[in-house]
């Protein structure tokens, strides 16, 4: 049977779709031209005036401090949340809990930005750093549940068993059985939250303050009012930081769970 | 009767391994016709070639005179039930079975006369409404025969259809797919690694090796002459004989000198010249086992032996049989079991005879087939005479 | 009781945290929908429908009306280019399988801005994509691609595609492809077997995929804000104008309130829909 040549070609079609503005990005960024229909010759003077700029280091500082934070908490309480749920899934506390952590996936950011921004506003805490760590964590919890509860599924709970049977306390067999084999899953959603924080921009505009921008913040400033050109340069920087975090973590993951099913 | 479905020199490659390699087959019109060896044998490839999911590398298919080597296996009057049936998870049974025809767009009324009909022939009137998760594997089988028998098609490729099922089902299945292809009268291809499957259904067989087709017969011919050792290998179990012709007596019969043992008398089908070596088969079965010395008849060859294992089956026994550099295997069929006066124990001395008929030399022999045979139970009991 | 002390010990944090912070936030748009501003660009005392009533004008009726076809345009093109692609993966050997999936999730780890920047200077006046037609004749030198409800379609289908092919392709790697073989075999042509046995086959993935797409659709605010223009605005770049330009608080409450009304509707559908085909499974499995 001749297979259809059409969702081949399709898929060509969507991959390069899928890269073409960014490449062309990446080639923008190394192009001394004002617009970028032109190409100029290689240069890498968009990214020497990227370096001199004061506002995006502070900017950075700004997305590293927050990202940091908000990776350490909802790690705890994301993968505190996906035990829950696995455990004891069928109560009825868990389904409303479900509820509750599905729910950040599916809202649109908006509605969250503007009900965040609301509730600051009627309670009256200042907006800031403060406000943009509380809402990043409302949403990067739910993400890290929901990976480090993909990773519980295939999780063989007779080992649990196994360990308490060899004299291991409630709390040894969690800290040298369960956690350690949950490792690649809670890696996995600390990236994950991470690279939501550093990317979030709707949320955080909605409840940023004066002094606390973030990098995205700058990006859409830089975007609207002025300087697009050094924005390749800084998204082509970004682009590769990110990339390598991927590629990373995914050659981690595989050797990690790897190592797991042999164990297991 | 002339060939209907016809294969002619037919090749198919995936990468690096050769499926079917240059296999020319003709089966005839209404013909129960399988497929039979062992897994990545090629058996699957040809089918697969015949219904259309595959397209040759080389060769050309053939169905009541047409090429239909190109035709996709919407276009081809060849139906398939698979080893997995293949239902259509979100269709009712009856939907499932009525799908080809509402493909075709038959009026509505047609359709539901024939489904009917249908799941009167597979006696599954008041199943029709179920999914076909909730049927038993059986039942899956029976709809995936009714869904490709209502398009009538001019062939039905059957692929392990019964291996799903569990021993009695899988028997019980078996006479059921014989009433059927005696009612329906189409021509089935049907492709098995299970022999006994394909012994009790088929009219002919071919045996199929390494994307080759080792023999083509019916079922009693491929049992009692096979042509290679792998055919008397694979069907069945056999003990083989490695010499050479020493003579021949007339057109019939020849006399083999084979080291460690007496001449051994065989029936000869082919053209030989003294000192050409030649293998020799011969069937557990056909070799009768007794303490004493029997009364000598011609045309029987006669071996002594020691018995080195007893392996008591049930319905017959199988004895172990060291003779000369051999170790030959007898299934003995036994009327009074524990009345036997003289039971043949392990390390009893005996004799063990065939009749020259019942040994076949082969044309073709390959080492490795060896493997294939029962194995003599090297480190079971004690050894004998160090060996 | 040890278990469900254990149990509350372990969910009290989430829940704690996403009640504070989800809960009572999305229950207050609701409220403050019906307070008045005040002169501070805060909330006023009282009660008043003054505010929703505001929504009923024309302007507020084709905004919600362009929010919604854009959505389900989108939702639609992004579809249509993720079933062959979901599929195409899907069939690939195994260890091409990885490779074509990580390329499809490359672009999501990339900056979301980063992204909608690039398109912005490809759309641009100026911009390769604008000099390409011009120069095959297909538009003048007048036109404007940015600034276009066309362009936030092309843009949201350009982010949301990965989404869109993940859960078709999860659906569509579980599919057991010798059906569509049976379905050949059975005479459908490959069209009819694509249509009657693969897509019923992965309609999860399908609609999950319709959901992932469709919802943020509709709380679209930075793409028709950056690409859209006045002409390409929907109803997040009015909730963002009424927080930032007119400080209006009750107002963009108001008009959040609808926005989370009409993200609840597919959701709902979808349960309902899919709790009726359980319920007729079971009456089928209890037939005799």
């Amino acid at each position: 049977m001749r297979r259809s040549r059409f969702p081949i070609a399709m898929t060509a079609v969507v991959m390069a779709f899928l890269y073409l503005p960014i490449i062309i990005l990446i080639l923008n960024s190394f192009n001394p031209a004002r617009f970028s229909s032109r190409w100029e010759g290689f240069s890498l003077v968009w990214y020497a005036k990227l370096f001199e700029s004061p506002e995006i280091w502070q900017a950075v500082r700004n997305t590293l401090i927050i990202a940091v934070s908000v990776t350490a908490v909802s790690v705890v309480l994301g993968t505190a949340a996906a035990y829950a749920l696995h455990r004891f899934g069928a109560s009825r506390l868990q389904r409303v809990h479900y509820t509750l952590i599905y729910q950040p996936l599916v809202v649109p950011e908006i509605l969250m930005g503007i009900s965040l921004l609301m509730t600051f506003v009627a309670v009256g805490v200042p907006l800031g750093l403060f406000t943009i760590f509380l809402a990043h964590v409302t949403f990067c919890v739910s993400y890290v549940a929901m990976t480090v509860l993909g990773r519980l599924q295939d999780f063989d709970f007779s080992v649990i068993e196994a360990a308490r049977d060899l004299g291991a306390s409630s709390w040894q067999s969690t800290r040298k059985i369960l956690l350690p084999m949950l490792m690649p899953g809670i890696v996995a959603g600390a990236l994950l939250a991470f690279t939501l924080s550093v990317d979030d921009f709707v949320i955080t505009f909605f409840v940023a303050g004066p002094g606390s921008t973030t990098l995205p913040l700058r990006i859409y400033s830089m975007i609207k009012y002025g300087a697009p050109p050094m924005i390749n340069a800084l998204s082509t920087l970004l682009l590769v930081v990110t990339l390598t975090a991927v590629l990373l973590s995914q050659r981690l993951a595989n050797r990690r769970s790897g190592a797991v099913k042999s164990t297991g | 009767m002339a060939e209907f479905l016809e294969f002619r020199g037919v090749s198919k490659r995936f990468g690096t391994i050769q499926a079917v390699s240059d296999v020319s087959l003709e089966i005839k019109k209404g013909e129960f016709f399988s497929l039979l060896g062992p897994s990545g044998c090629g058996k699957t490839t040809m089918l697969r070639v015949a219904a259309g999911f595959e397209e040759p590398d080389a060769g050309r298919v053939f169905l009541d005179g047409q090429d239909i080597t190109g035709l996709p296996p919407d276009k081809r009057k060849v139906n398939t039930i698979f080893q997995s049936y293949a239902l259509f998870p979100h269709m009712t049974v009856r939907d499932n079975i009525a799908f080809g025809l509402a493909i075709a767009k038959r009026p509505k009324s047609e359709i539901r006369t024939e489904v009917d009909r249908m799941l009167e022939l597979i006696r599954m009137a008041d199943q029709a409404g179920k999914k076909p998760d909730q049927l038993s594997g059986g039942q899956k089988q029976r709809v995936a025969v009714a869904r490709a028998l209502i398009n009538k098609p001019d062939v039905l490729l059957l692929d392990e259809p019964l291996a799903a099922l569990d021993l009695k089902l899988r028997q019980k299945m078996l006479i059921e797919l014989d009433i059927i292809h005696d009612e329906v009268g189409i021509t089935f291809l049907y492709v098995t690694h299970d022999q006994a499957e394909a012994m009790s259904l088929s009219d002919r067989i071919a045996v199929m090796d390494n994307g080759r087709i080792e023999q083509v017969g019916a079922p009693a011919e491929i049992y009692e002459s096979p042509r290679t050792s792998f055919v008397a290998a694979f069907i069945g179990d056999t003990n083989f004989l490695e010499g050479r012709v020493h003579d021949c007596l007339d057109r019939d019969y020849c006399r083999l000198a084979i080291a460690g043992l007496p001449e051994i008398f065989c029936f000869n089908d082919k053209v030989l010249q003294p000192g050409q070596p030649i293998y020799l088969s011969i069937r557990p079965e056909k070799i009768h086992i007794s303490h004493d010395r029997p009364e000598e008849k011609s045309r029987r060859n006669y071996l002594p032996g020691i018995i080195e294992d007893v392996i008591y089956l049930g319905s017959n026994t199988k004895y172990w049989v060291r003779v000369g550099g051999y170790r030959i295997q007898v299934l003995r069929q036994h009327d009074r079991y524990f009345l036997d006066e003289k039971p043949l124990r392990w390390k009893d001395e005996c004799w063990i005879w065939w009749h020259a008929d019942d040994g076949f030399m082969l044309d073709h022999f390959r080492k490795a087939d060896e493997g294939l045979l029962a194995v003599p139970p090297q480190s079971v009991g004690e050894p004998i005479n160090g060996k | 009781m040890r278990r469900r002390q254990t149990e509350w010990l372990v969910s009290l944090p989430t829940l704690a945290w996403l009640t504070l912070f989800v809960v009572i936030p999305t229950l207050l748009v609701f409220v403050i929908a019906f307070r008045p501003a005040n002169p501070y660009g805060g909330i006023g005392r009282g009660w008043t429908l003054d505010t929703i009533r505001a929504l009923a004008t024309p302007n507020y009726l084709l905004i919600a009306w362009r929010t919604l076809w854009i959505s389900l345009l989108t939702t639609a093109i992004c579809l249509l280019l993720a079933l062959p692609a979901g599929y195409t993966i899907a069939r690939a050997p195994e260890r091409w399988r990885n490779r074509l999936l990580l390329c499809v999730i490359i672009p999501f780890w990339t900056s979301f801005l980063v992204r909608v920047f690039a398109w912005r200077s490809l759309l641009h006046p100026e911009g390769p994509v604008k000099k390409a037609l011009e120069a095959i004749g297909l538009v003048g030198p007048e036109a404007t691609l940015l600034y276009h409800p066309a362009a936030v379609v092309l843009v949201m289908v350009y982010t949301f595609l990965p989404f869109t092919i993940l859960p078709i392709y999860a659906a569509a790697e579980k599919f057991d492809f010798r059906l569509v073989e049976a379905a050949r075999d059975l005479g459908a042509r490959p069209f009819q077997s694509f249509r009657k046995i693969f897509l019923p086959g992965i309609r999860r993935g399908v609609v999950t995929a319709v959901l992932v797409v469709f919802i943020p659709a509709l709380g679209s605010y930075i793409i028709p804000d950056l690409v859209g223009g006045p002409s390409g605005e929907m109803i997040g770049n009015k909730i963002a104008q009424r927080v930032f330009s007119d400080r209006n608080l009750p107002h963009a409450s108001a008009l959040s309130a609808v926005l989370v009304l009409a993200v609840l509707a597919p959701l709902v559908a979808v349960l309902v829909l899919q709790r009726k085909g359980k319920k007729s499974d079971i009456i089928m499995g209890e037939a005799p």
